[in-house]
């Protein structure tokens, strides 16, 4: 609005102080911190439990491709390792699903819920602003009937200026007071609000590992591979793969 | 070298006309001549092979080790199993009688480790003769390597490396002779010849196997290299050859798909194709399916929930984040490069091998279309050339290679795949223990830790039902901020306009001033606060769009976009209606003033004497500048809008509206914003 010129509209008196002013700004800039906050964990969270779900999609598809290769009607030793695996990678999934569906359940849900309260606090701070303007505007009109000669039409227009700017103040002070006294206790509502949340979260991923636990820990032993350092592993595969090397049919490369 | 002397030795041979027992003695006597024979002959080879693998390598550290690993192949493990077999056979001499015997025992127990250490050494030979010639291009290095061997085994004359380098070829080869010369003196009933003979047919097969393991390595190597051949040199292997070399394959193929010539029918073939077909199809899609598990773990690892600050000290929260960082940083990745190394790797290595069996698979097929052609022509012309019978030698080698090794490729690959899947099982229970120890800390300062987790479950809806209601009320209290005053009241007067522009211009068109307008230039207007005009457009005839052309009822011109507001004409019910029901749509960005002061509709309008009135008659009534007052109705009793009915200090009349100004009302409080 930068072409009301300056004089007109700016009341003389400062009528909020600085203080109140501050604390507002203080406690509004918090809100919106934690606004932002929690709009991108809320993303980041589901976009986390998306790729997860993908994860074990794909591990999936690795015993499924398997069990429906022909090898498997060929060798039995094969199919049953096939088999064993296919089921607990369905399992698996199975866990993986239940831990995902409470998490969006206990996590995400809420976080959503508690974003949705940001919008209309947005906009009663805005109402706020805009009753300042008003109160600001009435209250600079007031005083430049005041300093008037004081003629009858003067004092006319001097009374209903002021009978117009009583109603403003008022909802200027009622607004600046709801929200001064709201947006803290909102603020810290956050504390509470998310602390079952989380828990939740470290909860639902402990069940699911331990399951994890269970289940490849059982096949592990069923497929009768004891525990061997990585080095070895890589020592066998390298014994492996020159096994094959060692065929004629194989290209040295 | 020494090995040529020692071949004049059977010269020496009986006239069959002597009498039986000359040849039985002499025959014995040549034995045990060839048996000596084989003995120092041993003795000096294994000298020559030890000088060839100490002085002479040593002294051709010039060289690179590469090069030296190629021309001097395996021959300490040649020197190894000589060096036994030798020293076995030497202690043979200590028993006479049954020496032969021994020998032939000895043969036999060695057949198989001689036949492993030469097959490498004979396979990598044309290599090394390579290597040699490409040696004798420069004069220097040979000079050095003459030198070289002259100052170490001066018999090996100027023949130079690729002299010696024969040696062990020539020496396996001579086994079988040796042992037949034994043999060949011996007599049929002796105990020792059934042993003998086997032995002499064992190192044949020997020197067979050699020569046939030489030649399938020749024959996959030409197939096997996947040669990466520029595009001129494409281009320049296509030649009149192989153009029809592929067009009679084509033919041959159609004709075959066509029925015209029956197929070669190779069931066990087929059957060892199809398998390796599937183990190839295994490997493949296990690879790829791997790689889409490493990507979505990728994917999975990119989001980092933890990192968001909610400003929240102590907790659960804080709980979280440290075990999700934790999981993030040591857990996740070392299960991702352990996945790497030991499952995709070899994956990787696996699938790579298959590409050799792939290509010989495919030129099998080729020669065998060759082979079908040639035997066709065989059977109508009775002959055929060089170049068909190779492609038939071609055919049959690459089958029988096939069929021999296919099946041990399956089943090593079958082990391999195995052993990965293993891997993959014991990778995941290795992640989820990791996950569980890290997780014990912060699990057992979870508040609520002991309770089971059917019941925690309960427990956390039950909070975050609270919580949502505690939610709702913010909300809710957020909503209840009240909306700004009503925009400015309405001069008086002015609803006769308002109408008039409204029918004719509609609702939405209608604006109403927010401050007084002072216009400067000509087409611009000057309006008082709160006066209601139309809009014409929303920008000037330059573009500008803070500058509206208005109608204001009887002018047209320009005002300050800023200055304006739309302006809302609701009927009454809604206006009723809307001061009891709470707002509840958040999504609504602007408030917008529901209330447009239609003074006729509402009946209880306070408003404030602008400036005083004296009553000229009993249907007036007087005014206080200030004073406030109640209307009745904005209009006389014939309609007229100058006049409105008031009701001020008990008494009722009529005054000018022009001298009322409209107040917002109390009722106007209390509203919330419209749903």
């Amino acid at each position: 609005m930068s072409w009301i010129p300056f004089k007109i509209g700016q009341p003389k008196k400062q009528i909020v102080p600085k203080t109140v002013e501050r604390d507002f700004e203080r406690e509004y800039g918090k809100l919106q911190q934690l606004e932002e906050q929690t709009k991108r964990l809320q993303k980041d969270m589901k976009k986390s439990t998306d790729a997860d779900l993908a994860m074990s999609k794909s591990a999936v598809k690795i015993s499924l491709d398997l069990l429906s290769n022909p090898l498997c009607e060929q060798d039995q030793d094969f199919l049953n390792m096939v088999t064993a695996l296919d089921t607990a990678m369905k399992r698996m999934d199975a866990f993986n699903q239940e831990k995902v569906n409470q998490i969006q359940k206990t996590v995400i849900e809420p976080l959503k819920k508690f974003g949705s309260v940001f919008p209309s606090l947005n906009m009663a701070v805005k109402r706020r602003e805009q009753a300042l303007q008003d109160y600001r505007r009435l209250q600079a009109k007031v005083e430049k009937y005041e300093e008037k000669e004081k003629t009858g039409p003067v004092l006319a227009k001097l009374h209903q200026a002021r009978e117009e700017l009583r109603p403003v103040r008022d909802d200027f002070e009622a607004k600046n007071k709801q929200l001064l006294d709201e947006m803290p206790r909102f603020y810290n509502s956050r504390l509470d609000y998310f602390q079952p949340s989380f828990e939740s979260l470290i909860r639902a991923q402990v069940v699911y590992y331990s399951e994890m636990h269970k289940i490849f820990g059982d096949l592990t032993q069923q497929l009768a591979q004891p525990g061997r350092p990585d080095e070895q592993r890589e020592r066998e595969n390298e014994a492996r793969l020159s096994e094959l090397r060692a065929l004629s049919i194989v290209a040295d490369d | 070298m020494t090995d040529h002397g020692d071949d004049e030795l059977s010269s020496r041979t009986g006239s069959p006309d002597e009498e039986g027992r000359v040849p039985e003695e002499r025959s014995l006597l040549h034995q045990s001549l060839a048996v000596r024979e084989l003995i120092d002959t041993e003795v000096s080879y294994l000298h020559v092979l030890q000088l060839c693998a100490s002085d002479i390598r040593s002294h051709l550290q010039q060289l690179p080790q590469g090069d030296l690993d190629v021309l001097f192949s395996n021959i300490d493990d040649i020197i190894k199993v000589n060096s036994k077999l030798l020293h076995d056979l030497q202690e043979t001499a200590a028993r006479e009688e049954e020496q032969v015997q021994l020998i032939g025992n000895l043969f036999l127990e060695f057949q198989e480790e001689l036949e492993q250490v030469y097959k490498v050494y004979c396979a990598s030979y044309e290599q090394a003769l390579l290597l040699v010639e490409a040696y004798r291009m420069e004069p220097r290095l040979q000079r050095e390597i003459q030198d070289t061997i002259e100052a170490v085994l001066p018999q090996a004359g100027s023949s130079g490396l690729s002299f010696l380098l024969v040696i062990p070829l020539q020496r396996i080869t001579k086994y079988p002779l040796l042992l037949q010369k034994i043999l060949e003196n011996t007599l049929p009933d002796a105990s020792a010849y059934p042993v003998l003979q086997r032995a002499t047919s064992a190192l044949q097969d020997v020197v067979t196997n050699i020569n046939e393991y030489k030649r399938r390595k020749e024959v996959a190597s030409k197939y096997t290299k996947v040669e990466h051949l520029s595009l001129r040199e494409r281009l320049a292997r296509i030649s009149m050859h192989t153009l029809s070399k592929k067009t009679t394959r084509l033919g041959q193929l159609l004709k075959q798909e066509a029925g015209l010539v029956p197929k070669t029918e190779d069931k066990e073939f087929d059957d060892l194709e199809e398998s390796f077909h599937w183990v190839s199809l295994c490997v493949t899609e296990l690879k790829n399916n791997v790689a889409a598990y490493l990507d979505n773990l990728e994917a999975f690892l990119r989001f980092r929930p933890q990192e968001y600050d909610l400003d929240i000290p102590g907790g659960p929260v804080v709980q979280y984040c440290y075990l999700a960082r934790d999981l993030q940083l040591q857990a996740f990745p070392e299960f991702k490069q352990r996945l790497e190394a030991l499952v995709w790797q070899p994956l990787c290595s696996l699938a790579k091998a298959l590409a050799g069996p792939q290509n010989l698979i495919k030129k099998r097929l080729d020669k065998l279309l060759d082979f079908e052609r040639v035997e066709e022509k065989l059977l109508e012309v009775g002959s055929m050339t060089y170049e068909e019978e190779a492609a038939r030698h071609m055919y049959e080698a690459l089958n029988s290679l096939l069929v021999a090794e296919l099946p041990q490729f399956k089943q090593l690959a079958m082990r391999w795949l195995g052993q990965i899947l293993c891997t993959f099982v014991t990778l995941q229970r290795d992640l989820a223990k990791q996950v569980l120890q890290r997780a014990e800390g912060s699990l057992a300062q979870l508040p609520h830790h002991h309770i089971s987790d059917p019941a925690f479950r309960k427990l956390v809806e039950d909070a975050l039902g609270q919580t949502s209601h505690q939610l709702h009320a913010f909300q809710e209290n957020f909503e209840k901020v009240l909306p700004p005053p009503t925009t400015q009241p309405l001069l008086p007067g002015a609803e006769h306009q308002v109408q008039a522009l409204l029918s004719r211009y509609g609702p939405g068109k209608l604006y109403q001033v927010t401050s007084n307008i002072s216009g400067s230039g000509t087409l611009d207007l000057t309006l008082p606060r709160g006066h209601v005009v139309a809009l014409l457009q929303d920008k000037d005839t330059k573009g500008n769009s803070s500058r509206w052309l208005v109608d204001t009822g009887g002018h047209r011109g320009y005002v300050p976009a800023g200055k304006l507001e739309l302006y809302h004409v609701v009927p009454r019910e809604e206006e009723l209606r809307g001061q009891a029901r709470p707002h509840r749509d958040s999504q609504r960005q602007t408030p917008e003033p529901t209330l447009a002061s239609v003074p006729s509709v509402l009946a209880v309008t306070q408003v404030v004497a602008v400036y005083p009135f004296v009553a000229r008659s009993s249907h007036e009534v007087s005014l206080q500048a200030g004073q406030q007052v109640t209307v009745l109705e904005a209009q006389d009793k014939k309609g007229n809008p100058e006049w409105s009915l008031v009701e001020v200090n008990g008494q009722r009349g009529y005054v000018p509206s022009s001298f009322l100004a409209r107040a917002p009302g109390p009722a106007l409080w209390g509203w919330s914003l419209p749903s």
